[in-house]
Protein backbone atom coordinates (compact mmCIF):
# COMPACT_ATOMS: atom_id res chain seq x y z
CA UNK A 1 0.00 0.00 0.00
CA UNK A 2 0.93 3.85 -1.01
CA UNK A 3 2.10 5.33 1.87
CA UNK A 4 -0.70 7.70 2.95
CA UNK A 5 -0.56 11.53 3.90
CA UNK A 6 -3.09 12.32 6.54
CA UNK A 7 -2.86 16.16 4.82
CA UNK A 8 -3.51 15.30 1.45
CA UNK A 9 -6.21 12.25 2.79
CA UNK A 10 -7.98 14.96 4.54
CA UNK A 11 -7.82 17.51 1.63
CA UNK A 12 -9.31 14.65 -0.69
CA UNK A 13 -12.38 14.31 1.67
CA UNK A 14 -13.00 17.89 1.70
CA UNK A 15 -12.51 18.73 -1.93
CA UNK A 16 -14.49 15.50 -3.05
CA UNK A 17 -17.20 15.81 -0.49
CA UNK A 18 -17.64 19.34 -0.66
CA UNK A 19 -17.66 19.91 -5.10
CA UNK A 20 -19.90 16.62 -5.68
CA UNK A 21 -23.29 17.27 -6.40
CA UNK A 22 -25.52 14.37 -6.54
CA UNK A 23 -25.76 12.32 -3.47
CA UNK A 24 -24.02 9.75 -2.14
CA UNK A 25 -22.99 7.40 -5.07
CA UNK A 26 -21.45 9.60 -6.74
CA UNK A 27 -19.14 10.81 -3.92
CA UNK A 28 -18.23 7.72 -3.28
CA UNK A 29 -17.73 6.81 -7.05
CA UNK A 30 -15.26 9.56 -7.14
CA UNK A 31 -13.59 8.43 -3.52
CA UNK A 32 -13.31 5.33 -4.60
CA UNK A 33 -11.14 7.11 -8.30
CA UNK A 34 -8.86 9.27 -6.08
CA UNK A 35 -8.10 6.36 -2.58
CA UNK A 36 -8.37 2.74 -4.48
CA UNK A 37 -7.32 4.27 -8.71
CA UNK A 38 -5.30 7.09 -8.49
CA UNK A 39 -3.47 6.86 -4.74
CA UNK A 40 -3.60 3.18 -4.23
CA UNK A 41 -4.01 3.88 -0.50
CA UNK A 42 -7.31 1.43 -0.11
CA UNK A 43 -6.59 -1.32 -1.74
CA UNK A 44 -10.77 -2.67 -3.26
CA UNK A 45 -11.50 -5.55 -0.89
CA UNK A 46 -10.95 -2.73 1.90
CA UNK A 47 -12.79 -0.30 -0.22
CA UNK A 48 -15.96 -2.64 -0.84
CA UNK A 49 -15.97 -3.59 2.74
CA UNK A 50 -16.35 0.50 3.94
CA UNK A 51 -18.81 0.53 1.12
CA UNK A 52 -20.91 -2.06 2.04
CA UNK A 53 -20.65 -1.05 5.81
CA UNK A 54 -21.33 2.83 5.02
CA UNK A 55 -23.94 1.80 3.50
CA UNK A 56 -25.62 0.27 6.54
CA UNK A 57 -24.27 2.61 9.38
CA UNK A 58 -26.91 5.27 10.54
CA UNK A 59 -26.97 8.65 9.31
CA UNK A 60 -25.74 9.87 6.23
CA UNK A 61 -23.45 7.54 3.81
CA UNK A 62 -20.83 9.47 2.52
CA UNK A 63 -19.88 10.58 6.13
CA UNK A 64 -19.69 7.36 7.46
CA UNK A 65 -17.74 6.14 4.50
CA UNK A 66 -15.40 8.90 4.56
CA UNK A 67 -14.66 8.02 8.58
CA UNK A 68 -14.43 4.39 7.79
CA UNK A 69 -12.00 4.68 4.85
CA UNK A 70 -9.87 7.49 6.99
CA UNK A 71 -9.92 5.04 9.70
CA UNK A 72 -8.67 2.12 7.92
CA UNK A 73 -5.74 4.87 6.52
CA UNK A 74 -4.76 6.86 9.48
CA UNK A 75 -6.74 5.89 12.79
CA UNK A 76 -8.99 8.09 14.46
CA UNK A 77 -7.12 11.23 13.37
CA UNK A 78 -7.67 10.93 9.95
CA UNK A 79 -11.73 10.12 10.44
CA UNK A 80 -12.04 13.13 12.52
CA UNK A 81 -10.81 15.01 10.43
CA UNK A 82 -11.94 13.32 6.94
CA UNK A 83 -15.63 13.87 8.83
CA UNK A 84 -15.03 16.96 9.78
CA UNK A 85 -13.55 17.96 6.38
CA UNK A 86 -16.02 16.11 4.58
CA UNK A 87 -18.95 18.50 6.56
CA UNK A 88 -17.90 21.74 7.73
CA UNK A 89 -17.40 23.98 4.34
CA UNK A 90 -21.13 22.13 2.95
CA UNK A 91 -22.87 23.03 6.62
CA UNK A 92 -21.62 26.75 6.30
CA UNK A 93 -23.04 26.98 2.82
CA UNK A 94 -26.37 26.03 4.22
CA UNK A 95 -26.23 28.12 6.75
CA UNK A 96 -25.62 30.78 4.60
CA UNK A 97 -28.57 29.83 2.38
CA UNK A 98 -30.55 29.45 5.50
CA UNK A 99 -29.65 33.20 6.98
CA UNK A 100 -30.81 34.77 3.04
CA UNK A 101 -33.87 32.68 3.37
CA UNK A 102 -34.90 34.35 6.87
CA UNK A 103 -33.70 37.81 5.38
CA UNK A 104 -35.93 37.53 2.50
CA UNK A 105 -38.95 36.59 4.49
CA UNK A 106 -40.55 40.17 4.26
CA UNK A 107 -40.07 41.05 -0.06
CA UNK A 108 -43.03 39.83 -1.97
CA UNK A 109 -40.69 38.97 -4.87
CA UNK A 110 -38.51 37.09 -3.10
CA UNK A 111 -41.23 35.42 -1.18
CA UNK A 112 -42.76 34.42 -4.91
CA UNK A 113 -39.27 33.08 -5.63
CA UNK A 114 -38.75 30.89 -2.18
CA UNK A 115 -42.61 29.70 -2.97
CA UNK A 116 -40.97 28.34 -5.81
CA UNK A 117 -38.60 26.64 -4.23
CA UNK A 118 -40.70 24.96 -1.52
CA UNK A 119 -42.71 23.52 -4.04
CA UNK A 120 -39.93 21.71 -5.72
CA UNK A 121 -38.57 20.49 -2.31
CA UNK A 122 -42.06 18.76 -2.33
CA UNK A 123 -41.27 17.24 -5.42
CA UNK A 124 -37.54 16.10 -3.57
CA UNK A 125 -38.91 14.62 -0.96
CA UNK A 126 -41.62 12.26 -3.00
CA UNK A 127 -38.72 11.58 -5.68
CA UNK A 128 -36.17 10.36 -1.98
CA UNK A 129 -39.39 8.26 -1.09
CA UNK A 130 -39.88 6.87 -4.39
CA UNK A 131 -35.39 6.08 -4.82
CA UNK A 132 -35.60 4.34 -1.53
CA UNK A 133 -38.49 1.89 -3.12
CA UNK A 134 -36.84 1.36 -6.49
CA UNK A 135 -34.24 -0.99 -5.89
CA UNK A 136 -37.33 -3.15 -4.08
CA UNK A 137 -39.31 -2.75 -6.86
CA UNK A 138 -38.24 -6.53 -8.50
CA UNK A 139 -41.48 -8.69 -9.70
CA UNK A 140 -40.84 -10.70 -6.54
CA UNK A 141 -39.82 -8.40 -3.81
CA UNK A 142 -42.29 -5.63 -5.07
CA UNK A 143 -45.31 -6.85 -2.62
CA UNK A 144 -43.19 -6.94 0.25
CA UNK A 145 -41.74 -3.71 -0.55
CA UNK A 146 -44.65 -2.18 -1.32
CA UNK A 147 -46.80 -3.57 2.35
CA UNK A 148 -43.38 -2.09 4.58
CA UNK A 149 -43.89 1.23 3.23
CA UNK A 150 -47.72 1.81 3.01
CA UNK A 151 -47.84 0.08 6.85
CA UNK A 152 -45.28 2.54 7.80
CA UNK A 153 -46.64 5.17 6.04
CA UNK A 154 -50.32 4.65 7.77
CA UNK A 155 -49.12 3.81 11.25
CA UNK A 156 -47.01 7.14 10.59
CA UNK A 157 -50.29 9.48 9.12
CA UNK A 158 -53.07 8.14 10.58
CA UNK A 159 -52.13 6.51 13.74
CA UNK A 160 -49.37 8.74 14.30
CA UNK A 161 -47.42 6.40 15.74
CA UNK A 162 -43.70 7.69 16.15
CA UNK A 163 -41.20 6.93 13.75
CA UNK A 164 -38.84 5.03 16.20
CA UNK A 165 -41.44 2.72 16.99
CA UNK A 166 -42.63 2.10 13.26
CA UNK A 167 -38.55 1.79 12.17
CA UNK A 168 -38.12 -0.70 15.29
CA UNK A 169 -41.31 -2.77 14.10
CA UNK A 170 -39.46 -2.51 10.25
CA UNK A 171 -36.49 -3.99 11.80
CA UNK A 172 -38.27 -6.94 13.70
CA UNK A 173 -40.30 -7.46 10.78
CA UNK A 174 -36.99 -7.50 8.31
CA UNK A 175 -35.10 -9.86 10.59
CA UNK A 176 -38.10 -12.34 10.67
CA UNK A 177 -39.43 -12.08 7.09
CA UNK A 178 -36.49 -12.12 4.46
CA UNK A 179 -37.41 -11.00 1.26
CA UNK A 180 -37.57 -13.76 -1.93
CA UNK A 181 -34.15 -14.09 -3.88
CA UNK A 182 -34.72 -12.45 -7.13
CA UNK A 183 -34.99 -14.88 -10.09
CA UNK B 1 -34.78 25.21 23.46
CA UNK B 2 -31.03 25.67 24.38
CA UNK B 3 -28.96 23.82 21.91
CA UNK B 4 -28.02 20.25 24.03
CA UNK B 5 -31.65 19.37 23.27
CA UNK B 6 -31.72 20.31 19.69
CA UNK B 7 -28.45 18.17 19.10
CA UNK B 8 -30.21 14.96 20.77
CA UNK B 9 -33.17 15.42 19.38
CA UNK B 10 -31.70 15.82 15.80
CA UNK B 11 -29.08 12.71 17.13
CA UNK B 12 -32.36 10.91 17.39
CA UNK B 13 -33.15 11.63 13.98
CA UNK B 14 -30.23 11.16 12.05
CA UNK B 15 -29.00 8.35 14.29
CA UNK B 16 -32.44 6.14 13.32
CA UNK B 17 -31.94 7.33 9.98
CA UNK B 18 -30.46 5.19 7.00
CA UNK B 19 -29.70 8.13 3.91
CA UNK B 20 -30.53 11.49 2.65
CA UNK B 21 -34.16 12.37 3.69
CA UNK B 22 -35.09 9.41 6.09
CA UNK B 23 -34.45 11.40 9.19
CA UNK B 24 -37.01 14.15 8.43
CA UNK B 25 -40.21 11.95 9.78
CA UNK B 26 -38.60 11.83 13.76
CA UNK B 27 -37.60 15.87 13.09
CA UNK B 28 -40.96 16.39 11.82
CA UNK B 29 -42.26 14.60 14.85
CA UNK B 30 -40.47 16.24 17.44
CA UNK B 31 -39.79 19.70 16.06
CA UNK B 32 -42.97 20.53 14.69
CA UNK B 33 -45.53 17.79 16.26
CA UNK B 34 -43.75 17.94 19.85
CA UNK B 35 -41.55 20.85 20.71
CA UNK B 36 -43.15 23.38 18.35
CA UNK B 37 -40.26 25.50 18.04
CA UNK B 38 -40.42 24.72 14.18
CA UNK B 39 -42.85 25.18 11.24
CA UNK B 40 -43.81 22.76 7.83
CA UNK B 41 -43.00 25.62 5.74
CA UNK B 42 -39.36 26.33 7.78
CA UNK B 43 -38.88 22.31 7.50
CA UNK B 44 -39.74 22.52 3.74
CA UNK B 45 -37.25 25.51 3.48
CA UNK B 46 -34.30 23.87 5.47
CA UNK B 47 -35.07 21.00 3.15
CA UNK B 48 -34.42 23.33 -0.11
CA UNK B 49 -31.80 24.73 1.33
CA UNK B 50 -29.67 21.53 2.28
CA UNK B 51 -30.30 20.43 -1.43
CA UNK B 52 -29.20 23.77 -2.91
CA UNK B 53 -25.43 23.38 -1.24
CA UNK B 54 -23.06 21.37 -2.68
CA UNK B 55 -22.14 18.14 -0.50
CA UNK B 56 -24.33 15.63 1.70
CA UNK B 57 -28.02 15.85 1.25
CA UNK B 58 -28.30 15.26 4.94
CA UNK B 59 -27.02 18.38 6.06
CA UNK B 60 -30.39 19.90 5.63
CA UNK B 61 -30.44 19.10 9.64
CA UNK B 62 -27.71 22.35 10.09
CA UNK B 63 -30.81 24.16 8.60
CA UNK B 64 -33.43 23.08 11.12
CA UNK B 65 -30.72 23.66 13.35
CA UNK B 66 -30.30 27.18 12.57
CA UNK B 67 -34.33 27.69 12.69
CA UNK B 68 -34.54 26.62 15.89
CA UNK B 69 -31.57 27.95 17.58
CA UNK B 70 -29.36 30.05 15.36
CA UNK B 71 -25.69 29.83 14.87
CA UNK B 72 -25.73 27.48 18.00
CA UNK B 73 -28.39 25.30 16.58
CA UNK B 74 -26.67 25.07 13.20
CA UNK B 75 -23.86 23.60 15.32
CA UNK B 76 -26.01 21.09 17.04
CA UNK B 77 -27.05 20.17 13.59
CA UNK B 78 -23.46 19.81 11.91
CA UNK B 79 -22.70 17.58 15.03
CA UNK B 80 -25.50 15.27 14.96
CA UNK B 81 -25.21 14.93 11.26
CA UNK B 82 -21.73 13.83 11.80
CA UNK B 83 -21.89 11.78 14.76
CA UNK B 84 -23.36 8.34 13.49
CA UNK B 85 -20.80 8.78 10.61
CA UNK B 86 -18.42 7.25 13.71
CA UNK B 87 -20.43 4.22 14.08
CA UNK B 88 -18.68 2.62 11.41
CA UNK B 89 -15.61 2.33 13.45
CA UNK B 90 -16.99 0.28 15.63
CA UNK B 91 -18.74 -1.97 12.89
CA UNK B 92 -15.44 -2.30 10.95
CA UNK B 93 -13.59 -3.26 13.96
CA UNK B 94 -16.11 -5.88 15.72
CA UNK B 95 -18.71 -6.51 12.92
CA UNK B 96 -16.58 -6.63 9.58
CA UNK B 97 -18.18 -9.06 7.24
CA UNK B 98 -20.71 -10.26 9.56
CA UNK B 99 -22.72 -7.37 9.40
CA UNK B 100 -23.48 -8.69 6.19
CA UNK B 101 -25.25 -11.41 7.54
CA UNK B 102 -29.04 -12.37 5.35
CA UNK B 103 -30.90 -11.61 8.72
CA UNK B 104 -28.86 -8.19 9.63
CA UNK B 105 -29.14 -7.24 5.52
CA UNK B 106 -32.84 -7.84 5.33
CA UNK B 107 -33.36 -5.88 8.72
CA UNK B 108 -31.47 -2.55 7.85
CA UNK B 109 -33.64 -3.06 4.25
CA UNK B 110 -36.78 -3.48 5.86
CA UNK B 111 -36.07 -0.04 8.22
CA UNK B 112 -34.91 1.64 4.36
CA UNK B 113 -38.31 0.85 3.47
CA UNK B 114 -40.21 1.65 6.24
CA UNK B 115 -38.23 4.96 6.07
CA UNK B 116 -39.73 5.66 2.39
CA UNK B 117 -42.77 5.05 4.13
CA UNK B 118 -42.42 7.63 6.61
CA UNK B 119 -41.22 10.08 4.11
CA UNK B 120 -44.61 9.80 2.16
CA UNK B 121 -46.00 10.48 5.57
CA UNK B 122 -44.51 13.00 6.47
CA UNK B 123 -44.30 15.37 3.20
CA UNK B 124 -48.48 15.37 3.13
CA UNK B 125 -48.18 17.98 5.71
CA UNK B 126 -45.33 19.79 3.65
CA UNK B 127 -47.16 19.51 0.51
CA UNK B 128 -50.11 21.13 1.93
CA UNK B 129 -47.98 24.24 2.97
CA UNK B 130 -46.26 24.46 0.15
CA UNK B 131 -48.79 23.43 -2.80
CA UNK B 132 -51.14 26.17 -2.88
CA UNK B 133 -52.52 26.10 -6.68
CA UNK B 134 -51.70 24.71 -10.04
CA UNK B 135 -48.20 26.67 -10.34
CA UNK B 136 -46.84 24.97 -7.05
CA UNK B 137 -47.87 21.28 -8.03
CA UNK B 138 -46.78 21.82 -11.84
CA UNK B 139 -43.14 22.87 -10.32
CA UNK B 140 -42.97 20.29 -7.45
CA UNK B 141 -43.95 17.32 -10.33
CA UNK B 142 -41.51 19.01 -12.77
CA UNK B 143 -38.52 18.68 -10.04
CA UNK B 144 -39.83 15.26 -9.22
CA UNK B 145 -39.41 14.47 -12.79
CA UNK B 146 -36.40 15.90 -13.60
CA UNK B 147 -34.14 14.81 -10.51
CA UNK B 148 -35.19 11.43 -11.56
CA UNK B 149 -34.65 11.29 -15.37
CA UNK B 150 -31.64 13.53 -15.44
CA UNK B 151 -28.37 13.70 -14.20
CA UNK B 152 -28.42 17.58 -13.32
CA UNK B 153 -27.18 18.97 -10.01
CA UNK B 154 -30.42 19.81 -7.90
CA UNK B 155 -29.56 23.81 -7.27
CA UNK B 156 -30.11 23.85 -11.17
CA UNK B 157 -34.29 22.60 -10.30
CA UNK B 158 -34.01 24.71 -7.53
CA UNK B 159 -33.02 28.18 -9.61
CA UNK B 160 -35.88 26.83 -11.92
CA UNK B 161 -38.25 26.94 -9.62
CA UNK B 162 -37.53 29.70 -7.78
CA UNK B 163 -37.24 31.59 -11.42
CA UNK B 164 -40.58 30.33 -11.85
CA UNK B 165 -42.33 31.26 -9.05
CA UNK B 166 -40.62 34.72 -9.56
CA UNK B 167 -42.38 35.31 -13.27
CA UNK B 168 -45.58 34.17 -11.71
CA UNK B 169 -45.64 36.91 -9.55
CA UNK B 170 -45.32 39.77 -12.39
Amino acid sequence: MASVSLRRLTLICLRVSNLTFGGGDPTMAALQSELVTRHGWLPPDKYVLVYALARITPGTNILAFCAGAAWQLKGWPGAILAVLAATVPSAIAVVLLTAGYESLQHNAKALAAIAGTLAAAVGMMALSAWQLLRPHMHRRRALRALLLAATSALLSYRFRVSPIVVLGLAALAGFFWRAPEPA
Amino acid sequence: MNALLLYLLLLKATGTSFSGLTSLPVVRHDLVERYHVLTDRQLNAAVAAGRTAPGPNGLYVVSVGYFVAGVPGACAGCLAAMTPAFIIIVLLRYLGRRAERPRVKSAIQSVTLAAAGLVISATIPLARDAITGPLPMAIAIASFLFLAFTRYATVWVILGAALAGLAASY
